[in-house]
């Protein structure tokens, strides 16, 4: 979900613009040479997997995945969508330049909640433990951007209520869909390849 | 899925041989000035000014459509909503829904704007080579980490939707119809779990290689922008259009009753 160009005040796109610069600033901060492939690679796919479609009885849907980049690579997440979001302006034309600012509040945002989310894991030892935090992670991570989007639309004007409203209720089942595919993904991770999650250190000191 | 947007960026034009530096900048005040306008007609002229700098980018017409076409679809549905969701008074019904005609009047402005807008944007990043726009951005005080992730993420796009590509067909192969049920959704988190993995060791060898080969978190390119006058002539020329519709939008005889928006 995108926020399209064209639709926002000059002051909305400046609260976008200054809230990411803040963001971008602080979950950079301290970033390693060695850190740079990695992000790249996160984003890129984040980028090419919101092109797989999951159907949905007659329709069908595209994949957000904000949440996983957040599993995936803790506070660095928000840069990476941030850059996930710029590539799509420029190359899709999805959202668009302006709105650069408040869709990487909105959806990097989203990946910063769901890294919190997916920290709490530790604090509890069950055998399913990846897979239900991931899927929180990728639930809240959902429907935290569509909130951010809906007041976004709702600040704008009384004309967007029903539109927000609208959006909001699209981003349900959204939400279901999301948390499936980061939980299952999540625990595939833990199996497969567990350095790749964020927040794993923590994990071995502790026990 | 048209993914580079600079495969017609060898194509001679005037915006081609604009120094990227300058394009960047003042299309960039351009785009920005026409992402604030609140009047139709001056949203119908952003269009029609974005048609003639597309027309002299003289970038092919099915990479322009196909390029455009996904835009149009995320726009579409602010021409089903708004019309029927504006508060206030309605002109007349169809299906027992409310029709306003400033709900129409606002999804057609979002929708000139948007569309202007997207179509600058290709003329910009379609006519220069995507590393050279990127080192341009770098010159415009863009932090050089931020343009180092960019080209990498670029650069991997590729590769990886190709490895996508190549891992759905197999599963096609082994029998997968994707559903809407839970274990469908579940092999999508497996599908893209061994994407993630696949991608990520695949980077780090390529990391490990650019290491050896003297990489420092610099990208240095045979490449030295120079602006001459007629670089700044195009960029005068555009910005001075940015401050016309600006004009004509806030203080020209086109803003009586636009109230009620912002």
């Amino acid at each position: 979900m995108h926020i399209s160009e064209g639709i926002l005040s000059a002051p909305a796109l400046t609260v976008g613009f200054a809230g990411t610069a803040v963001l971008a600033a602080a979950t950079m901060r301290n970033l390693d040479m060695e850190e740079v492939p990695k992000i790249s690679v996160i984003t890129a796919v984040f980028f090419i997997t919101s092109l797989i479609k999951v159907p949905l009885g007659p329709a069908s849907i595209h994949l957000i995945l904000n949440g996983l980049v957040g599993v995936v690579l803790g506070w660095r997440a928000f840069p990476a969508i941030m850059l996930g979001i710029i590539l799509q302006a420029i190359i899709f034309g999805h959202g668009g330049v302006t709105v650069i600012g408040i869709n990487s509040l909105m959806l990097g945002g989203g990946g910063l909640i769901a890294y919190l989310v997916w920290q709490q894991r530790h604090r509890f030892a069950f055998k399913k433990r990846e897979f239900v935090f991931g899927a929180l992670a990728g639930a809240l991570a959902t429907i935290s951007s569509g909130i951010v989007l809906a007041i976004a639309l709702v600040t704008t004007g009384e004309a967007f209520h029903a539109i927000a409203a609208t959006v909001l209720a699209a981003h349900l089942p959204i939400m279901l869909i999301e948390a499936a595919v980061v939980g299952a993904c999540a625990e595939f991770l833990q199996k497969v390849k567990p350095d790749i999650l964020a927040g794993q250190q923590a994990v071995k000191k502790a026990g | 899925m048209a993914l580079d947007i600079d495969r017609y960026a060898h194509t001679a034009s005037p915006l081609q041989r604009w120094d990227p530096r300058v394009k960047i900048f003042s299309m960039g005040l351009l785009i920005l000035s026409i992402a604030l306008l609140k009047t139709i007609p001056m949203a119908v002229s952003a269009l029609l000014l974005a048609l003639v700098i597309l027309g002299v980018s003289a970038l092919p017409r099915h990479f322009l459509v196909h390029g455009l076409s996904f835009v149009l679809v995320f726009l579409i549905p602010f021409f089903l909503i708004m019309p029927f969701t504006y508060p206030g008074e309605a002109a007349f019904s169809i299906l027992g829904l409310p029709f306003a005609w400033e709900g129409l009047r606002l999804a057609s402005l979002i929708f000139l704007k948007a569309l202007a807008i997207v179509m600058i944007t290709f003329a910009i990043f379609g006519s220069s080579r995507f590393d050279i726009s990127m080192l341009a951005l770098q010159h415009l005080k863009c932090p050089k980490v931020v343009v180092q992730m960019l080209l990498f993420t670029y650069r991997y796009t590729f590769v990886f939707l190709d490895e996508m590509r190549r891992m759905h067909t197999s599963m096609r192969a082994r029998g997968f119809v994707a559903r809407t049920d839970l274990k469908t959704l579940r092999i999508f988190g497996h599908f893209i779990g061994t994407l993630l993995v696949r991608s990520f060791e695949r980077t780090e060898r390529v990391y490990k290689a650019m290491l050896s080969k003297g990489y420092q978190g610099e990208l240095h390119l045979l490449v030295t922008f120079q602006s001459a006058g007629s670089d700044y002539i195009k960029a005068f020329v555009i910005i001075s259009i940015a401050m016309i519709i600006m004009y004509g939008d806030l203080g020209g005889g086109l803003h009586t009753a636009e109230q009620g928006w912002y």
